[in-house]
C-alpha cells in the first residue's frame, strides 16, 4: 500500500537535539538515592533547616508509597532510580549574563538557539543544566515593576516569607509518590511572581537540558500570578540520546490570584530514553483564569496530567494538549479540573498521533463538588492513528457532585482516509503533502495556539518529514 | 434414573470448585479500578449475609404445561427464591425442538450435554470475579434456552423471578444458547417486596450465538428496597451473528452489573442498551466492556439514566478494540440526568484501540433539565411537575425506541409505567 510506505515518513522522532557534551560538572552525588544524599543536597545548597525538615519528611514519604501501577509500565523504573545521580551541580552559581557561563555549557544552550530568542521576544530566559539553573534574566523593564524571575533556590534566599506561604501548598508533599521523590530531592526550576495589575506582553522562557548520563532532573517551579496580573511562562526539554534510561520528575505549582490569567506552555522534547513523570496544578481564584498548552513529542514514557483546581467564583480552566507517540513511546497524558466553587468553567482538548508501535493514553478527570453550581466543563479528546500497530486509550474520569451542573466528553479515534488523501491528490497535491495537509489540519486546533516559534518548529518537523518520501 | 445422578453429582462438582475459588478470592475494595464508586464494605458488607455452600439435592421437577392463548409469548418460566416452579410453552414452538428448562432439573439429555458444554466454563467461569465465582458455587436452579439451527422464535420467551424471603441470597443462572441461523429473544424481570433486612439477588447470565444468529435479552429490575441486586452477563458473538441486551434498573438498594459483549469473528454485531432511575439512596453501578476481537465487528452501547433523591449512578465502560481487529465500528454513549441537589454521578467511558483503521467514539455527558426546554413547555400550558414529567420520559424513552417495534410492547409499558410512578413519589 502506497500509504503505509508514505506514513512511515511521518517522523517526528528524528531527534535532533540528541548530541551530547562530554560531562562538566563541579559536584555530584553517587548513584542512587538515601537519606544523606537528600541531606547532602541540602547542604550543598545551604538551606534553612525547615526545608532540609521539609526534604526529610517528604524522603519518608517517598519510600513508604508504593509504585503506581495504573499508568504507563514503571516495572523498570526501581532500577533505573538505583543507578541514577540525584544531583549534579554543574557550575557554582546561577549567572545573570551570558557571558559568565562556562563556554560548554554556553554553547550547548546556543546550539538549542536559547539566547537568540531571549533577545527576540522574551521578557526572560532561565536555562536550567542537570541539577541547577545555570542561567536566569529579566528585562530590567520588568524587574522594575517588581516581576521576580529567578531560579528556585534564588526565589528561596531572597524571597523567604513569599516563598514560604506558598510553595508545597498547591500539591502536597503526599500527593503522589513522585510528588514526595521531587520535594525530597528538588534543584533548580524558576521562582515566579507577577504583582498586582502587571501585564507581561512577552513571555517568560525556562529551558531544561539534561546531559549527563543516568541523570535524574527535579526541577521544582513556584508560580505567583497577583490579581488582575497577566503573564504567560514556556518551558522547553531536551536531552542527548544514551543507551541507558533517565529520569525527570519536575513538580509546578502555581497560584492564580482574583481577575489574574495565565497561561503555561510546554513543549517537552526529550530523548527517548527519558522517564517524564511530572506533576503540574494550579489553584486558580475568583474569575481567574488558568491556562495549559502541554506539547508532549519526546520521552520513553510521560505521565504527566496538567491541572486546574477552580476554587474561586468564575474561574476558568482550560488544558490543551498534543501528544505524539513514536516507536516506543507511552504518550500517558491528559488534565485534570476540579470544579469546586460557582459558575467556574473549564475545557480540555486533547489531540493525540500514534505511529507504528507508539501508545498515547489520554487519562483526564472532571470533577464538580456539590455546590459548584452553574459549573460547566467540555472535554474533547481526537487521536488519530498511524499504522495497525499503533495503540490509543481514553480513560476520562467524571465525577458529578452537583445537580446544576453541566459535563460533557467526547472522543474520536481516526485514521488519515484514503478519500481524504484521494481528494488532496485530485487536486494536485502529492501524496507526502497530502498527508502533511492532514496531520496539520488535524494538530492546527492546538498548533495556532502555540507561541509563533514552536507552531513553525511543529509545523516545520512534520513537513521536513514529508519531503523525500517518493521514492 | 442413574443418568440423572451423574448430572446432578457433576453440578455439584462445579458448584464446589467454585465454591473454592470464590473463596480464595479477595472481596472487591474501591482500591480496585473496577469498584472504585461503589464501596460494598459501606453499602452491603457480605457479612451480614449467611453464605454457606450446600450442595443441591433438589430433582424436583417444575410443573410443566403447554401455553394456552399464547398470541405475544413463546413461553413463560417463572422462578420463586430461584427455583424454576413453573413452564409454560408454546406447543408450536416446543415442536420445533426449542429448549426452555430448568438447568438443575432438566432431564433432557440433549440439554444436559448443552448444560456440560457451556455452563460456567468457557463462558463466565468463576474465576472472572468474586461474585461470578459466588454465583457459580450457590445457584440452586436457573434458566436454559437452546435453540435449534435455522429456528426463529418469533415471540419473546417471558421468565420472571420473584422473591418470598429477605436476609437471604438467592443466586439465579441463564444460559441461552442460539444455534446457527436461529433466533430468540428473553425477557426476563425481577420483582419483590421491600425488605429491612438485607439481602443479595445474583443473576448471571451466558449468551453464546452461533453463526447468523440473533439473541435478544431484556433484563427489567424492579426490587425492593434492601436487596444488593448483582448481574453479571457475558455474550459469545460469532460470525455474523448478533446479540442485543436491554438492562434495565429502577429498583433495589444497590445494583452491580458487570456486562461484557465479545464479538469473536467477523460480522458480529451488538447493541447493548441500558436504562436506569434512580431515588431516595439507590446506588447503581454499571460496569461494561465491549470487546472486539475480529475485523468487521460492530457494537453500540448506549445508557441513559435520571437520578433523584440522594441517589447515585456510576457508569465505567470501555470499548477494547483488539490489535487486527481492523474496520470495527464501536460506540459509547452514557447520559444521566440529575433531578436533585443531592444525586451524584460518575462516568467513567474508556476506550482502548489498538487497530487503526477503525470508527471509535465515546460521549458522557452529566446534566440537569434543560431549563428553556421546561420554559418552552410551561408557555405551552404545562405545569412544571407534568413538563418535568415530559422531558424525563422522553430522555429515557430514547432507549426504548431502539428496541425492535412490536415484540417488546408490553416491556416498554412496564418500564414506562414504573419509571412514572418513580417520577411521582419522587
Amino acid at each position: 500500500m502506497p500509504e503505509s510506505k508514505l506514513v512511515d515518513n511521518l517522523d517526528l522522532d528524528n531527534y535532533k537535539y540528541g548530541f551530547v557534551d562530554s560531562e562538566s560538572h563541579v559536584y555530584r552525588t553517587k548513584p542512587g538515592l538515601d537519606e544523606s544524599i537528600v541531606r547532602d543536597i541540602s547542604r550543598q545548597k545551604e538551606e534553612p533547616d525547615w526545608m532540609l525538615q521539609f526534604r526529610l519528611k517528604a524522603f519518608k514519604i517517598y519510600e513508604s508509597k508504593p509504585m503506581p501501577t495504573w499508568g504507563g509500565d514503571l516495572s523498570d523504573l526501581e532500577a533505573t532510580l538505583d543507578e541514577i545521580y540525584f544531583y549534579v551541580k554543574p557550575q557554582e552559581q546561577t549567572e545573570r549574563s551570558w557571558e559568565d557561563v562556562p563556554d560548554k555549557i554556553k554553547n550547548t544552550f546556543e546550539r538549542l538557539g536559547i539566547p537568540e530568542a531571549e533577545q527576540k521576544s522574551l521578557a526572560g530566559v532561565g536555562a536550567q543544566y542537570e541539577s541547577e539553573m545555570v542561567y536566569h534574566s529579566l528585562k530590567e523593564e520588568w524587574a522594575s515593576k517588581g516581576v521576580i524571575f529567578d531560579s528556585i533556590e534564588d526565589g528561596l534566599k531572597n524571597h523567604p516569607e513569599l516563598f514560604k506561604e506558598h510553595f508545597g501548598t498547591v500539591i502536597p508533599i503526599a500527593d503522589n509518590k513522585f510528588s514526595a521523590l521531587n520535594a525530597a530531592v528538588w534543584s533548580g526550576g524558576s521562582f515566579v511572581y507577577i504583582p498586582k495589575g502587571v501585564h507581561l506582553d512577552t513571555p517568560l522562557q525556562a529551558y531544561f537540558r539534561v546531559n549527563q548520563e543516568k541523570m535524574g532532573q527535579f526541577e521544582r517551579t513556584l508560580i505567583i500570578v497577583e490579581e488582575g496580573a497577566h503573564a504567560t511562562y514556556v518551558e522547553g526539554c531536551t536531552a542527548p540520546v544514551y543507551s541507558t534510561d533517565s529520569f525527570h520528575s519536575g513538580v509546578i505549582e502555581i497560584v492564580v490570584k482574583k481577575d489574574a490569567r495565565f497561561r503555561y506552555t510546554t513543549i517537552q522534547n526529550w530523548s527517548n530514553n527519558m522517564y517524564n513523570l511530572v506533576t503540574q496544578r494550579a489553584v486558580v481564584q475568583e474569575n481567574a483564569t488558568m491556562e495549559w498548552l502541554d506539547g508532549n513529542l519526546g520521552s520513553k514514557l510521560t505521565m504527566k496530567y496538567p491541572s486546574c483546581y477552580l476554587m474561586g467564583k468564575g474561574a476558568h480552566g482550560s488544558i490543551m494538549s498534543i501528544a505524539y507517540a513514536g516507536p516506543g513511546q507511552h504518550q500517558d497524558t491528559g488534565g485534570k479540573v476540579v470544579h469546586a466553587a460557582e459558575n467556574t468553567t473549564s475545557s480540555i482538548i486533547s489531540k493525540s498521533i500514534s505511529k507504528e508501535d507508539g501508545r498515547s493514553t489520554y487519562r483526564g478527570l472532571c470533577k464538580v463538588h456539590e455546590g459548584a453550581k452553574g459549573s460547566r466543563s467540555n472535554v474533547e479528546c481526537d487521536a488519530l492513528l498511524i499504522n495497525d500497530t499503533s495503540r490509543t486509550d481514553t480513560y476520562p474520569y467524571i465525577e458529578v457532585d452537583e445537580k446544576q451542573a453541566n459535563v460533557g466528553h467526547e472522543a474520536t479515534v481516526s485514521k488519515v482516509g484514503d478519500e481524504q488523501l484521494f481528494y488532496l491528490k485530485n487536486r494536485g497535491l502529492s501524496e507526502e503533502e497530502a498527508m502533511g495537509l492532514v496531520v496539520r489540519g488535524f494538530l492546527e486546533p492546538i498548533a495556532k495556539e502555540l507561541p509563533l516559534e514552536y507552531a513553525v518548529e511543529l509545523n516545520r518537523l512534520i513537513e521536513m518529514e514529508m519531503e523525500g518520501s517518493v521514492g | 434414573m442413574a443418568d440423572n445422578s451423574t448430572y446432578h453429582s457433576w453440578l455439584n462438582e462445579k458448584r464446589s470448585h467454585a465454591w473454592s475459588v470464590y473463596q480464595s478470592t479477595p472481596t472487591p475494595t474501591t482500591k480496585s479500578e473496577e469498584w472504585r464508586y461503589t464501596d460494598l464494605a459501606k453499602l452491603f458488607p457480605l457479612e451480614q449475609i449467611t453464605l454457606e455452600m450446600g450442595l443441591v439435592d433438589s430433582t424436583q421437577r417444575p410443573n410443566r404445561e403447554d401455553l394456552i392463548e399464547a398470541t405475544n409469548t413463546a413461553g413463560r418460566i417463572q422462578l420463586t427464591d430461584g427455583l424454576v416452579t413453573n413452564i409454560q410453552v408454546d406447543p408450536a414452538v416446543d415442536s420445533q425442538g426449542v429448549g426452555l428448562d430448568s438447568i438443575q432439573n432438566t432431564t433432557h439429555e440433549k440439554y444436559q450435554e448443552i448444560i456440560r458444554t457451556n455452563l460456567c466454563s468457557h463462558v463466565l467461569p468463576p474465576e472472572s470475579g468474586k461474585f461470578q465465582a459466588l454465583n457459580a458455587a450457590l445457584w440452586k436452579d436457573g434458566v436454559v434456552i437452546y435453540v435449534p439451527k435455522n429456528v426463529h422464535v418469533k415471540m419473546p420467551i417471558r421468565g420472571k423471578h420473584t422473591l418470598s424471603t429477605g436476609n437471604s441470597a438467592v443466586c439465579a443462572r441463564t444460559l441461552i444458547i442460539a444455534e446457527e441461523g436461529s433466533h430468540v429473544s428473553y425477557v426476563e424481570e425481577f420483582h419483590s417486596d421491600d425488605f429491612s433486612n438485607k439481602s443479595m439477588v445474583s443473576s448471571s447470565v451466558e449468551v453464546v450465538a452461533h453463526r447468523n444468529a440473533s439473541v435478544d435479552f431484556v433484563s427489567v429490575q424492579n426490587l425492593g428496597r434492601g436487596i444488593f441486586f448483582q448481574v453479571a452477563q457475558k455474550s459469545l458473538v460469532h460470525r455474523d451473528a448478533c446479540v442485543n441486551t436491554l438492562n434495565v434498573n429502577l429498583g433495589s438498594s444497590l445494583s452491580r452489573l458487570d456486562l461484557n459483549t465479545r464479538l469473536l469473528e467477523p460480522g458480529a454485531n451488538s447493541k447493548m442498551l441500558g436504562l436506569y432511575f434512580g431515588d431516595k439512596d439507590q446506588h447503581f453501578d454499571h460496569n461494561t466492556s465491549q470487546d472486539h476481537l475480529a475485523p468487521h465487528t460492530r457494537s453500540d452501547l448506549l445508557y441513559k439514566g435520571a437520578l433523584d433523591g440522594n441517589s447515585r449512578a456510576a457508569f465505567r465502560g470501555i470499548i477494547r478494540v483488539h490489535s487486527g481487529a481492523q474496520q470495527s465500528d464501536a460506540y459509547q454513549t452514557n447520559r444521566t440526568l440529575l433531578l436533585s441537589e443531592q444525586a451524584r454521578a460518575d462516568s467513567l467511558p474508556n476506550l482502548e484501540i489498538e487497530a487503526d483503521d477503525v470508527k471509535c467514539s465515546h460521549g458522557s455527558t452529566v446534566g440537569q433539565l434543560d431549563p428553556e426546554t421546561i420554559f418552552y413547555l410551561l408557555s405551552r400550558g404545562f405545569s412544571r411537575q407534568q413538563a418535568e414529567r415530559l422531558i424525563v420520559l422522553g430522555f429515557l424513552g430514547d432507549v426504548m425506541t431502539k428496541l425492535p417495534h412490536g415484540a417488546f410492547r408490553r416491556v416498554v409499558k412496564n418500564v414506562t409505567d414504573a419509571v412514572e410512578q418513580k417520577l411521582r413519589h419522587g
